[in-house]
């Protein structure tokens, strides 16, 4: 089980909660290469092991909690881990990616991934520790709130080792133990926010899991990569966006740069600016109510804000919530906002979600299909109704199932915001069109990370054409590769921001940046031959983007930025291939017809997505057939062969 | 009249969030917040502008009563 590269311990553990046993689960050099780690390598251990009729809240789901090899390594912003599995809210594949430090100590317990499978009859947490396992009685710690559980848990392992451990944990609120279908994990204040996960985590009973221990592991050539690592700390710290807009505004900052851009969804993504959006926008969080920034272990961005509630320093909300808890519901209340996003967090409920979960609800009352009094803009009630919402009481208890069940039951599809089940993210996709896309053809559902992000190019930090779709198909194809190889390794997605060179975003009225911005979307026919032969691309790409020499550093595998694109294309497709085992193909590439039939400005047709016809370039970039599944050739290009033999099988069946 | 306002990390690092001034032409609205802050007026330049919360250029004129804005540069989230 031992490995011959760097960054990782060469162990995965799998652990059966209904016989309460543990076992090492196989996982070779040759899958380390291929898959790296993270969302990719869950995706692979998923694929294999999940049968294709699985109920997402049965024992037979799977939880698996992945580093990648950058993960302790000294890599900047290089605390992530990744927590993967069929989710509630979706039914196919989802991948949740999370700061705080369980990544860290679970390398540090001897581990790269953690597999978790069956149920406990009883509530029950795992210590994990220096690479053995004990289960433990939850029953006093069920019901509590995130924070306090870790609290408790940081007591327990003080009392039974005599002394105080450093550990790392992941733990569910109340909504996860409630089956809430977008419960998240906890791990310190920071989320695995999307997908379900906490629901999953509680169908199985499982509370907590702590990891911690003294393991270290190696990287391949430290001196080279502790030489790369100073470099890039200081690229990302001169970097406007990374050194200073995060640093100083967090995400928060960008929602008056979306107002001007008309992509502040409001009143659930009926118009994409806000009148108030003043009072709830990053500068005032940052002027009024931050009082400090956390980061992450390694990071040297630290984008979180600290706010204060009740005499308490909390985590502040991210940009998704301001947004959607502001715009999105009419509250103009930035004190509504800041408890909601702390209430939220201890209840262990997505902000994302809940929000335009909620937003439905209002709209569908209003509009006389669900009597639920629920009004737009009337906030006063929201904090009981999160609550109702995670113990499922009321009407919290259809509010728990998501916008699209609800849709479903009361009917107004076309305004219950959300691709394959999973709520768009704060940015009104008719004014980002590009993003549309991504939103809709994104893997986990409407995602805006997972789709490629490509507003970061059409308003955000450039402005190339928010309305034009020319070109976004193939641009979405390698930013979406890009960003999942860089998951994959363990790294926060941030650091991918700062890909544009510095004079591109501090002089955007440059002749340079406008040419740039004017060239990006014609680009199309080169990014399709790096799409198609990413392996031509045998060089570094140096300071904008250190990812794959750092892959090289710290594992010893061969690497370039070709393929490390290559890499990614490979994670995107396995994940997209499995979907469709799950029945995934082109229908479900959607969205609401509110953001693809009705203009956002009146009168005015470019304002919406044009949806279809981006999809047929998407495709095609990609090496998927018309209905939008991965063919044999494109598999078999990409190293997947064993799923190529698979479709024979099918097809021969 | 016209209000300036300043967003992002701009308007962090002076303190300066609005300034009223009789103008009619964008350009000379930099020089305002310049003698304001006391930062050059080149940094002003650098600004993404709106008027009335639209996309704009610096050879656009104003009018009385329209609201102008300036972005220091932002990214993702």
């Amino acid at each position: 089980m031992a490995t011959k590269y760097g960054g990782y311990t060469g162990k995965v553990l799998l652990i059966d909660l209904t016989s309460t046993t543990a076992k090492l689960y196989p996982w070779s050099d040759q899958e380390r290469k291929r898959y790296i780690g993270g969302k990719t390598m869950a995706a692979k251990i998923l694929g294999d092991q999940l049968p294709k009729d699985t109920d997402p809240l049965s024992e037979e789901n799977m939880l698996v909690i992945t580093t990648g090899p950058f993960t302790g390594s000294g890599v900047p912003s290089s605390s992530r881990f990744n927590i993967s599995t069929l989710s509630p809210q979706t039914g196919i594949l989802t991948s949740s990616n999370c700061g705080g430090n369980f990544g860290y100590y679970l390398k540090k317990a001897g581990f790269d991934a953690l597999i978790i499978k069956g149920r406990s009859e009883k509530p029950v947490w795992l210590e994990i520790y220096n690479q053995s396992v004990t289960v433990h009685s939850a029953s006093k710690l069920w019901g509590m709130h995130t924070s306090k559980v870790q609290e408790t848990l940081d007591e327990k392992l003080k009392t039974t080792n005599g002394k105080h451990r450093k550990s790392g944990k992941i733990v569910i609120g109340p909504a996860g133990e409630n089956l809430v279908r977008y419960a998240c994990i906890a791990s310190n204040e920071r989320l695995a926010g999307r997908g379900g996960t906490g629901a999953v985590m509680g169908s199985k009973n499982l509370k907590a899991v702590t990891a911690s221990g003294t393991h270290t592991v190696k990287v391949h050539d430290k001196k080279a990569l502790d030489k790369l690592n100073r470099k890039w700390f200081r690229y990302l710290k001169k970097h406007p966006l990374t050194g200073d807009q995060l640093p100083r505004l967090g995400t928060a900052g960008l929602v008056s740069t979306m107002q001007m851009r008309g992509q502040l969804a409001t009143r659930n993504y009926q118009y994409g600016q806000f009148n108030d959006y003043e009072k709830v926008n990053g500068e005032t969080l940052a002027e009024t109510f931050h009082i400090g920034n956390k980061g992450c272990l390694s990071c040297p961005i630290k984008c979180a804000r600290t706010v204060e509630i009740d005499g308490k320093a909390v985590k502040g909300p991210e940009l998704e919530t301001l947004g959607l808890l502001g715009g999105g519901i009419l509250n103009n209340d930035m004190n509504h906002i800041l408890r909601w996003n702390y209430e939220l967090d201890e209840l262990g409920m997505d902000t994302i979600s809940a929000a335009n979960t909620i937003a439905y609800a209002m709209e569908a009352n209003e509009k006389g299909l669900w009597d639920n009094d629920l009004q737009f803009g009337q906030v006063s009630e929201i904090s009981q109704l999160w609550e109702d919402i995670a113990l499922r009481r009321g009407i919290g208890d259809e509010l728990a199932n998501g916008s699209k069940w609800l849709s479903e039951k009361y009917g107004g599809k076309e305004f219950a915001i959300h691709s394959k089940g999973m709520e768009l993210a704060a940015y009104e996709p008719r004014r980002t069109v590009g993003l549309g896309l991504g939103y809709a053809v994104s893997n986990r559902g409407g995602c805006h990370l997972n789709g490629g992000y490509m507003v970061l190019l059409e308003g955000l930090s450039m402005n190339v054409d928010q309305q034009n779709p020319h070109g976004k198909p193939d641009l979405t194809v390698i930013f979406q590769d890009l960003m999942e190889a860089t998951s994959a390794c363990g790294q926060c997605l941030f650091t991918t921001y700062a890909f544009f060179p510095p004079p591109l975003i501090r002089n955007p009225n440059s002749w340079y940046t406008k040419a740039f911005c004017k060239a990006v979307p014609h680009l199309g026919p080169v990014l399709r031959l790096v799409n198609k032969f990413p392996e031509m691309l045998c060089f570094h790409l140096p300071v904008i983007f250190n990812q794959s020499k750092a892959l090289n550093l710290v594992t010893g595998m061969p690497s370039s930025f070709g393929r490390f694109i290559k890499a990614g294309k490979r994670g995107y497709t396995l994940e997209r291939y499995i979907n469709t085992g799950f029945g995934i193909s082109r229908k479900d590439d959607s969205l609401p017809e509110r953001l693809t039939r009705i203009p956002q400005i009146e009168g005015d047709e470019t304002t919406k997505v044009p949806l279809e016809k981006m999809k047929n370039v998407y495709y095609a970039a990609r090496g998927w057939s018309h209905d939008g599944i991965p063919t044999a050739k494109t598999l078999q290009k990409l190293g997947l062969s064993e799923l190529t033999k698979q479709i024979n099988q099918e097809s021969e069946t | 009249m016209v209000l300036i306002k300043l967003f992002g990390t701009l308007r962090l690092k002076t303190g300066c969030k609005h300034a009223t001034a009789e103008i009619t032409h964008v350009k000379e609205a930099c020089d305002i917040l310049a003698a304001k802050t006391g930062l050059s007026p080149k940094e002003f330049k650098k600004c993404v502008i709106a008027i009335n919360g639209k996309p704009s250029n610096f050879h656009a004129s104003l009018q009385d009563g329209d609201e102008l804005a300036f972005f220091s540069p932002s990214g993702g989230g």
